[in-house]
C-alpha cells in the first residue's frame, strides 16, 4: 500500500479536526461528561469490593449512573485500501460522540459505551449490514499505529461488538491492515441493549464488555501497565459500513489504570 | 496476475440448448444448502435478459479504464431471486393442503425471463449464455478484498476465497462485475465457483462441463498448444471473453452464436443475421463479426464434405479431447 491513501487521510482528518467545533452537537452538552480529546488521558473508576453486580454484563446497570462518563469524537477512518476510499463520501466528514466509562473490579475490566443511533441494523444479510462498535487496545506503548498496529512486532487488541450476535464479543488482533485475526481465546464478554426513542435521532445503543483482568492468552492487552493505549471504532450498519468504512479515535487515548488502585472504591464522586 | 499455469473453459453458444444441467449439475454438487440456496455459480441466462443477479451488467464493478477499481452497485437479495420451496408433503402425502404452492410469492428469480429474447415475429431472437465464474487473469474481487482472503492458485490460476479469512465485507461481491461471488449469509462469509477443483484435481472436468448434455464445454490450460482451449481461443481465434472491456481478463471464453437470417416485411430473406451484430459486440467485442465469418466458412467446409479441423475440434466427439486437464 502506497503512502497516498494515508496522506489524502491525514489531510482529511486536519480538516475534520479544525471544522470539529463547528460540528459539535451542543444539544449533547452534558457538564457530567468530561470531553476527551486524542492524547488525553482518562482515570479507570474501580469497583468497590462491596458492589455486587446481579449480571455480570449489564449495559443498563445503576453503576454505570455513579461512574465519571468521558465523551470523544469519532472521525472516518482514513482510507487505506481502494475498496474503502471508492466509499469515502460526503458523509464520512462529520464526527460521531461517542460516549464511554471504563472500570474495572479487583477481577474484571469493563468498558461501556454509548452512542445515538437512529436506526437498529442487527442483521447481516445480502441487503443489510448490522451496527458494531470496538476497543482497540495497543498492547505496546503509544507509538504503535492507531491504525490496527504497526506491523506484526507491534500489535493490538481488537475488542469487537456486533449487532448481530449481541451477547458475543469478538477478540481479536491485528498487526496491521488487513491483518485482523480471531484470537483462540474468546474470553470477551458482553451485553447490548438498543434503546429506542419516539425521536429515532435520540436512540441508543448501550454496550457493556468486559473480560478477566489476567491476559487469557498471547495478543491480549494486559492491564498491569500504568498507561493503556486504547481506542475507538463505530460502524453504522445503515450505511453500509464495514472493516476500514468506519467512524475512529484519531490516535490513542490513554487509559490511566493505576489512578484505579489508588482511588479505591471511590465511586460517589 | 501471473500464474504457473492457467486452467481455462471454452462454451460454444451454438450448441447450448439451454437445459440447465449444469446449472443443475452445479446445484446439487455444491450450492442446494448451507445457506447458498440462492447461488448459482453457474447459471445460464436468456440473452437479450436481465440475466442473473438482474440486471448485473448494469451493475458496474470491474476496472476502470486506467485499471482502477470501480465502485458497483450491490445485487440485492430480490435481484437474485428469493428461493421458494413446495409444500410436497402437505399438498401430495398428507393432503392437508389441497394446493402446491411455493411457501414465498414468487416475483424473481434465476432464469426469470427466460425465452423472452427481442425482437417481433419472424424476427424475434434469443441465445442462451451460461455464465460461471471467470477465474480472471486480473480478479476484481481479488482486488477488492481488504484482506487478501481471495486468492488465484499458481498450479492452475483458480481464483478462491479462503474462507478463514474472509469476515464477510462484501466488497469482492460488489467489485465483480460479474456478480460471480455470493454473500452466504448463514456463516457470513463471501463464496463462488471453484472450477470444481476437488474434481479438478482428480483429473476430472468440472460437473458444469462434465454433465453437459450438448457438449458445448471445454476445459484445458491455456498453454497447452495441443489442448482445445490454445486451438478454439489461440489458433482459430473464434473464442471470445464477456465483457473484456470490464478489464479483468477472463479465463472463460465463448464461441458467439450464428443466427439464421433477418426476414423483410414481404417475407423476404435479408443478408443479415437475426442477432443483430452490434448486440453480440456489446457483449463478446470487436471481433465478433470475424468469428462468425469463419464459422460460417467452416461450416459450409464441413457441409461440402471436405475437412475442417475447427469443425471437427466444435462438434467434440469425445470428452477425452474436450477435457485436457493434466
Amino acid at each position: 500500500m502506497t503512502l497516498r491513501p494515508i496522506l489524502h487521510g491525514s489531510l482529511a482528518l486536519a480538516l475534520m479536526l479544525a471544522s470539529t467545533g463547528a460540528l459539535a452537537d451542543h444539544s449533547e452538552l452534558n457538564p457530567n461528561v468530561t470531553e476527551v480529546k486524542p492524547g488525553d488521558t482518562v482515570t479507570i473508576s474501580r469497583l468497590p469490593e462491596d458492589i455486587y453486580l446481579r449480571v455480570q454484563n449489564d449495559p443498563d446497570d445503576l453503576i454505570w449512573d455513579r461512574l465519571p462518563m468521558y465523551r470523544t469524537e469519532l472521525f472516518a477512518a482514513p482510507p487505506v485500501h481502494r475498496s474503502v476510499q471508492l466509499r469515502f463520501d460526503d458523509g464520512a466528514s462529520h464526527g460521531k460522540h461517542l460516549y464511554f466509562q471504563v472500570a474495572r473490579s479487583s477481577e474484571r475490566f469493563y468498558i461501556r459505551l454509548h452512542w445515538k443511533d437512529a436506526s437498529e441494523n442487527r442483521a447481516t444479510t445480502v441487503d443489510d449490514f448490522r451496527d458494531g462498535v470496538a476497543v482497540q487496545y495497543a498492547l505496546g506503548d503509544a507509538d504503535t499505529s492507531y491504525m490496527m498496529g504497526s506491523g506484526p512486532d507491534a500489535p493490538v487488541n481488537i475488542w469487537y461488538w456486533r449487532a448481530d450476535h449481541e451477547q458475543r464479543i469478538e477478540n481479536l488482533a491485528a498487526g496491521g491492515y488487513g491483518s485482523t485475526t480471531r484470537l483462540p481465546e474468546q474470553n470477551v464478554s458482553g451485553a447490548s441493549d438498543y434503546i429506542q426513542e419516539a425521536i429515532p435521532q435520540d436512540s441508543e445503543w448501550h454496550v457493556v464488555m468486559s473480560r478477566p483482568l489476567a491476559a487469557g492468552g498471547e495478543h491480549q492487552v494486559t492491564f498491569d501497565r500504568d498507561r493503556v493505549p486504547m481506542a475507538f471504532a463505530l460502524w453504522e450498519g445503515s450505511d453500509s459500513e464495514r472493516d476500514g468504512d468506519k467512524r475512529v479515535t484519531h490516535t490513542w487515548i490513554l487509559l490511566d489504570t493505576a489512578a484505579g488502585d489508588a482511588a479505591g472504591g471511590d465511586t460517589e464522586s | 496476475m501471473a500464474v504457473k499455469r492457467q486452467l481455462s473453459m471454452v462454451l460454444d453458444l451454438n450448441k447450448c440448448i439451454g437445459c440447465q444441467t449444469c446449472t443443475a449439475a452445479c446445484k446439487l454438487m455444491w450450492t442446494n444448502r448451507n445457506g447458498r440456496e440462492f447461488m448459482y455459480w453457474n447459471n445460464v441466462e436468456t440473452q437479450p435478459g436481465l440475466g442473473y443477479p438482474r440486471d448485473y451488467q448494469n451493475m458496474g464493478g470491474g476496472f476502470d479504464a486506467d485499471g482502477a477499481l470501480r465502485l458497483g452497485r450491490q445485487p440485492s437479495q430480490e435481484d437474485y431471486g428469493i428461493p421458494w420451496e413446495y409444500n410436497y408433503e402437505e399438498a401430495l402425502m398428507t393432503g392437508t393442503d389441497p394446493w402446491l404452492r411455493p411457501h414465498v410469492k414468487p416475483t424473481w428469480g434465476a432464469n426469470w425471463d427466460e425465452d423472452q429474447g427481442e425482437g417481433d415475429y419472424p424476427n424475434s431472437y434469443y441465445f442462451y449464455l451460461p455464465r460461471l465464474c471467470n477465474h480472471c487473469a486480473n480478479p476484481g474481487c481479488l482486488a477488492a478484498c481488504t484482506r487478501n482472503a481471495i486468492y488465484k492458485r499458481q498450479e492452475d490460476g483458480i481464483v478462491l476465497v479462503d474462507q478463514e479469512r474472509c469476515r464477510g465485507y462484501r466488497y469482492c461481491v460488489n467489485a465483480c462485475p460479474y456478480k460471480k461471488v455470493y454473500f452466504n449469509e448463514q456463516i457470513s462469509k463471501s463464496e463462488k465457483c471453484i472450477f470444481c477443483y476437488p474434481r479438478i484435481e482428480k483429473g476430472l472436468a468440472t460437473a458444469c462441463a462434465r454433465q453437459c448434455v450438448g457438449r458445448i464445454r471445454w476445459i484445458g490450460y491455456r498453454d497447452d498448444e495441443e489442448g482445445p482451449i490454445h486451438q478454439l481461443v489461440e489458433k482459430h481465434k473464434v473464442a471470445l471473453p464477456l465483457h473484456a472491456e470490464w478489464g479483468t481478463q477472463p479465463n472463460v471464453f465463448y464461441v458467439p452464436p450464428l443466427s439464421p437470417s433477418k426476414y423483410a416485411a414481404d417475407g423476404r430473406e435479408l443478408d443479415e443475421p437475426r442477432i443483430p451484430l452490434a448486440y453480440l459486440e456489446s457483449l463478446f467485442g470487436p471481433r465478433v463479426g470475424e468469428v462468425l465469418d469463419t464459422l460460417q466458412a467452416e461450416r459450409q467446409a464441413k457441409a461440402e464434405g471436405r475437412e475442417s479441423e475447427l469443425m471437427d475440434l466444435l462438434i467434440g466427439y469425445n470428452h477425452a479431447e474436450m477435457f485436457k486437464l493434466s
